[in-house]
């Protein structure tokens, strides 16, 4: 909830901010101006919607949550989480239980096992390496 | 009647192991790769981690990251990329995990021919495969530091054998089950050969969000070497250029960019904000009514600096 809470006030500070100074034409502090950036411009070129950005957001709230219940580290969450781009992050809240996990060779039931032996001699799999 | 039909079953099985094994046997590489590559590579400066138990996210990362000159290990990476819930690792934090050490991670394009291309470059290729069948996946990532082309072999560090020697045709059974999924490691400032300009676009930019415009401005310059005439890629060097405080050197990129691509409203509202800083009224006036005419989320910034400029 409190982080929930930090990526709102960000946002809305963002907003307030953004909007409050229309015309970045003070050259008084040159680098406060405001450029359209690269990710924005990225972003829009994928999916054309403005909004995409606040969805971002509250999906990275998401994602630690999720995080969170797969048993990650209290600690490792946030770093987790900041670590992820835009896009990685609304992958990860839409998907992460169909997101394939790369874990290596598990034991298999016996029937299982037969087929994969069998896949596993014509070359189709690569499970017990001892077929070869 | 029974003899009959347990041949009819052998029959049946008989056909199905031909029809599975049929489905390998499509040519896997173009002739051309095997004209344009040397026969034998081997990066065997990629030091090998073997894995234990799920962590083969963690071994892979550290075996490339290494090989980087990163200063990791296996012990250090299974908090940052390991999901215990999962007893594995997914592929976004696999790309995160490698930004967080401060290196790119650009994925590769999905073919056999790729993948070779870039062993021949010497860049180690994580790949993630199905070692199993698609209804009882085993999912797995590997090192792919090497190739034996008049063999057909492939070379991979992975799990607990250091060197994996296995088929063209078998490795990319297992490799198509993932989408062909892969991805090499580089330092800012360098990109591999044969990663596509949009892969490209989307490494850095993720990059960039995670480490700022400042620490990505020599990869830009890296990415409009490579491809001088890709408008987005002149419009993130113009981002990162401002970061750095070259004011100059951002428009110049900026005007690149609208050249390029002139229907780009943000390449032209970015240029319209500079001129507009340089003191450049009627530069400024011109490069935001361009913005200004153009559908998007840049629009309506470009309109108002448009109304304040003409109330001057």
């Amino acid at each position: 909830m409190k982080t929930l809470r930090t990526y709102l006030s960000t946002l809305l500070i963002a907003a307030l901010v953004i909007t409050s100074l229309p015309v970045a034409a003070a050259p008084a502090s040159p680098q406060s101006m405001d450029l359209v950036s690269t990710q924005s411009a990225l972003a829009a070129d994928r999916t054309g919607a403005d909004r995409e950005r606040i969805n971002e957001i509250l999906a990275r709230a998401d994602v630690q949550d999720q995080l969170l219940k797969q048993g990650v580290d209290l600690d490792e969450v946030e770093a987790r989480v900041a670590s992820l781009s835009d896009a990685e992050a609304q992958q990860m809240a839409d998907q992460l239980e169909q997101l394939p996990a790369g874990a290596g060779v598990v034991g298999a039931l016996f029937a299982v096992f037969i087929i994969l032996l069998v896949t596993d001699i014509l070359g189709l799999t690569d499970v017990y390496p001892f077929t070869r | 009647m029974t003899h009959l039909f347990s041949n009819a079953r052998f029959a049946g099985v008989f056909i199905m192991l031909l029809l599975l094994s049929g489905c390998a046997r499509n040519p896997i590489l173009l002739q051309s790769t095997y004209q344009a590559l040397p026969p034998h590579t081997e990066i065997t400066s990629v030091p090998f981690y073997a894995q234990t138990e799920f962590q083969c996210g963690p071994a892979t990362l550290a075996m490339v990251l290494n090989h980087q000159g990163v200063d990791t290990d296996v012990e250090e990476l299974i908090p940052q990329v390991f999901l215990p819930g999962r007893d594995g690792s997914v592929q976004p934090e696999m790309l995160a995990t490698v930004r967080r050490h401060e290196q790119l991670a650009f994925p590769i394009r999905g073919t056999m021919d790729a993948l070779l291309n870039h062993l021949a470059a010497g860049d180690p290729v994580v790949v993630m495969q199905n070692l199993s069948l698609p209804i009882y996946p085993m999912w797995h990532y590997a090192v792919a530091i090497g190739y034996d082309l008049p063999n057909e072999t492939l070379i991979l560090r992975s799990g607990e054998i250091e060197r994996h020697t296995m088929s063209f045709s078998r490795f990319d059974a297992t490799w198509a089950r993932t989408e062909r999924w892969g991805f090499v490691v580089a330092e800012p400032g360098t990109l591999p050969t044969g990663i596509t300009a949009r892969n490209a676009l989307e490494a850095l930019s993720a990059y960039e969000e995670a480490h700022g415009p400042r620490a990505t401005l020599s990869s830009w310059q890296a990415f409009v070497k490579r491809h001088p005439t890709n408008a987005m890629g002149q419009f993130a060097l113009g981002n990162a250029l401002y970061a750095d405080q070259q004011p100059d050197n951002a428009r110049k990129a900026f005007e690149r960019a609208t050249e390029l691509n002139e229907k780009m409203g943000a390449a032209w509202l970015n240029l319209g904000l500079l001129l507009l800083q340089d003191g450049a009224p009627d530069g400024a006036r011109e490069a935001l009514t361009q913005a200004a005419a153009l559908e998007g989320s840049w629009q309506e910034k470009a309109r108002l600096a448009l109304d304040s400029l003409n109330n001057d």
